[in-house]
């Protein structure tokens, strides 16, 4: 058994699977590791992930497996799960070897490496869903927008393409507090990621921006049915980790409600 | 008449806000899906076919859109309605650029996925309609907005404006009200149902010829491309659920609507010609009335097929499809290896996702009850009717007394037990199969079978 040590990153498992793939090594007796645990009776190699060899890799998955299958693949690596490397490898080689249609990569399900590549990429992508939609902007100083995220996933790269193409005027940044990530929207050109290296900064609100707050709480407050009120259901639907981050959960002075 | 109207003109925006909000929340589409459109590089705003819930309101539903009246003034009487002429309430209206400026500012946020625009009869239908169009152009023109938007065709208003409207729009809905005729006459007497059925039709028609037009030239402006739905309010008259599917099945097959929605009646005016409701609003029966909507859409059943005449209302303890099998025992069980993707989707606890799942994987292997299990099917609901090569799960009496009580047993225990709980509170412990109701994200997501 050879295992290839890789860095967590698309970057480092696609070139992972570059390397596997360029040494023709047996998929049966080959596994992809983003840790350096000891493991009996294998020998271990790392990987230096690499920017050209990952490009050709997501290339070939996208044009043998097609865009959703290679979006999903993708998403499954956006997980915080250690076992995605060696689940997306083993899903990928399963794929290439039975020749698979595009669209087809995950219909063996009973597989349990394309099972847990499967429940990793909707894991992520549920989360990605969310988003977009619980995302809260607060407008700054020069109409710049700024929101926070926590996310379980790794899924700001996912975030940032739904936010440009809807706001492609706004200078926006979205700021993955648990990674402690960057993304940039400058108006009417390309995002960009970075990685932060300073405290997060501390911003406080507009005048303006408070109204528009309480006019969404006011919102909020005004579409309720009381007689209908079920908060067990609005919980299951909009789960609590996800609201320290959103407007409508917080007092006027951007506190956190007990509700 | 009481009319507050002077004071109306001088509220601030947040109580107009809260107002007009609290005016249209009876009206249950907030669903933003059915539009696939992406930004153009210039304006504010894409729309996402399978829809984007933004928050959900403490009663649970899903908050998409800036769901507002332009006013709660109304010239009409309807007997269920808050905003009825008659009624004793504030009063507010907004300006058309007070709804583009919230839309606008709410948006960029990312409060909201768009604005579903209703409104009372300010004077006629005629005035109230130009004004909604008029809101609409100046959202789309002056102030760019590339969002969803779901608009009212107001009945009885002049059919050019709603044709003109309707080119602004992703959606428009005319509310049927009431299932029947007849209980429209009792409850709401300015209103007919021709009135209601005309401008539906009009749509239907307006939907139809654009997408000839969109064949013959490409870039044909878009009439209301997110289709059409409507509203009936359930338990205010007294219609039975077989009524009531069968006017929802034939508003499907010969209105063409996207959706029918279904609002648990809430009494909110106390008059006499309405329905106490002592145990609040039928909230259960309207989760039954969603889930045989389904079963309509997009698991290929006929209302003929779950309900009739002797039959006329769903079953309190089972869904309509675990009624549905149970009553055609005979058609069970079915082999999942070899069983044709129409009756993997009659099967309990097998959802489309599921079922399609089922038909992709077992070509490359034999499925076994655990590999089930991965693909999400709810087996212990389904093990009643399935075969796995041939055997069953555990050996199950296949006869009606035994499955019902299995099948409702561990419901009765844990969520309603001997203690005479009503329907409200049920749905309050609901577990996501049993009682919930459905999001818009995943009512596309079922359409269009994504994960
Ligand atoms: S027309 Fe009837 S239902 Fe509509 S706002 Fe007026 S009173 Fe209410």
């Amino acid at each position: 058994m050879l295992i290839y040590v890789c860095e967590d990153s698309l970057e480092g498992i696609f070139t992972g699977i570059y390397r596997a793939y360029e040494e023709k090594r047996d998929p049966l007796d080959t596994a992809l590791s983003l840790t350096d645990d000891p493991v009996l009776f294998a020998e271990k190699t790392a990987v230096e992930p690499d920017g050209t060899r990952a490009f050709k890799v997501g290339r070939t998955l996208r044009r043998r497996f097609g865009e959703d299958d290679y979006l999903r693949l993708c998403q499954a690596l956006a997980a915080e799960d250690e076992r995605k490397a060696q689940a997306v490898y083993r899903t990928v080689a399963r794929g290439l070897e039975t020749n698979c249609r595009p669209g087809h990569l995950f219909d063996s399900l009973a597989d349990d490496n394309v099972q847990t590549a499967f429940s990793l990429a909707r894991g992520a992508g549920r989360e990605i869903g969310h988003l977009q939609g619980f995302v809260r902007f607060q407008e700054l100083k020069d109409r710049i927008l700024y929101a926070v995220i926590g996310p379980k996933n790794n899924v700001l790269t996912f975030l940032m393409p739904h936010f440009a193409d809807r706001l492609p005027g706004e200078n926006f940044v979205l700021f993955d507090r648990e990674r402690n990530l960057f993304g940039v929207h400058p108006a009417y050109r390309e995002w960009y990621l970075f990685q932060g290296e300073t405290e997060e900064p501390v911003l406080c609100p507009t005048k303006e921006e408070e109204r528009y707050r309480e006019l969404f709480r006011a919102f909020i407050r005004g579409i309720e049915i009381q007689e209908r009120r079920n908060p067990q259901l609005q919980a299951k639907l909009l789960p609590r980790h996800f609201r320290e981050y959103m407007t409508e959960f917080q007092n006027a002075g951007g506190q956190k409600s007990a509700k | 008449m009481q009319y507050v109207t002077v004071d109306g003109e001088r509220r601030s925006l947040s109580e107009k806000l809260l107002i007009l909000s609290d005016a249209a929340k009876y009206d249950v589409a907030c669903t933003s899906s059915g539009v696939e459109r992406r930004g153009n590089g210039r304006d504010m705003g894409n729309c996402v076919a399978a829809g984007i819930c933004h928050s959900f309101s403490g009663d649970g539903r899903c908050i998409s859109l800036l769901k507002i009246l332009m006013t709660n003034e109304c010239v009409y009487d309807c007997k269920y309605c808050r905003n009825r002429s008659t009624s004793d309430i504030p009063r507010a209206t907004f300006t058309p650029e007070e709804i583009c400026t919230l839309t606008m500012e709410f948006y960029r946020r990312n409060y909201i996925e768009g604005l579903f625009l209703s409104s009372g009869i300010l004077r006629n239908p005629d005035y109230t309609m130009e004004l909604l169009f008029r809101t609409l152009w100046l959202l789309r023109n002056r102030y760019r907005f590339n969002g969803y938007i779901h608009v009212k065709a107001i009945p009885g208003a002049d059919p050019e404006l709603i044709g003109k409207t309707g080119y602004l729009a992703d959606r428009m809905s005319v509310n049927l009200e009431l299932p029947t005729a007849e209980g429209l006459r009792t409850l709401a007497p300015s209103k007919h149902r021709k009135n209601i059925l005309t401008p539906m039709r009009r749509i239907q028609n307006g939907i139809q010829a654009n997408r000839n037009d969109l064949v013959l030239y490409r870039s044909a402006p878009r009439f209301v491309s997110g289709g059409q739905s409507t509203q009936m309010i359930v338990g205010a008259t007294p219609e039975s659920d077989w009524q009531i599917m069968n006017v929802a099945e034939s508003l499907y097959r010969k209105f063409d609507l996207k959706r029918v929605f279904y609002s648990a009646f809430v009494n909110v005016t106390g008059d006499s010609a309405l329905p106490a409701l002592p145990g609040g609003p039928p909230l259960l029966r309207e989760h039954r009335l969603y889930q045989a909507d389904w079963l309509l859409r997009f698991y290929g059943f006929r209302a003929s097929e779950l309900l009739d005449e002797k039959h006329p209302f769903f079953n309190v303890l089972l869904d309509p499809k675990e009624d549905w099998a149970i009553r055609n025992l005979g058609q069970f069980p079915v082999e999942i290896n070899r069983a044709p993707l129409e009756q993997l989707l009659r099967v309990p606890g097998i959802g489309v996702n599921s079922a399609r799942r089922i038909v992709a994987a077992r070509r490359s292997a034999a499925l076994t009850f655990s590999d089930l299990k991965k693909i999400g099917v709810v087996l212990k609901r389904a093990l009643y009717f399935i075969t796995c090569g041939g055997r069953m799960l555990y050996p199950v009496k296949l006869e009606e007394d035994y499955i019902v009580r299995n099948l409702t047993d561990r419901r009765d225990r844990v969520r309603f037990g001997s203690d005479g709980m009503t329907y409200r509170q049920m749905s309050l412990f609901d577990d996501g199969v049993f009682s919930r109701p459905v999001r818009p994200v995943e009512q596309a997501q079922d359409a269009v079978g994504q994960l």
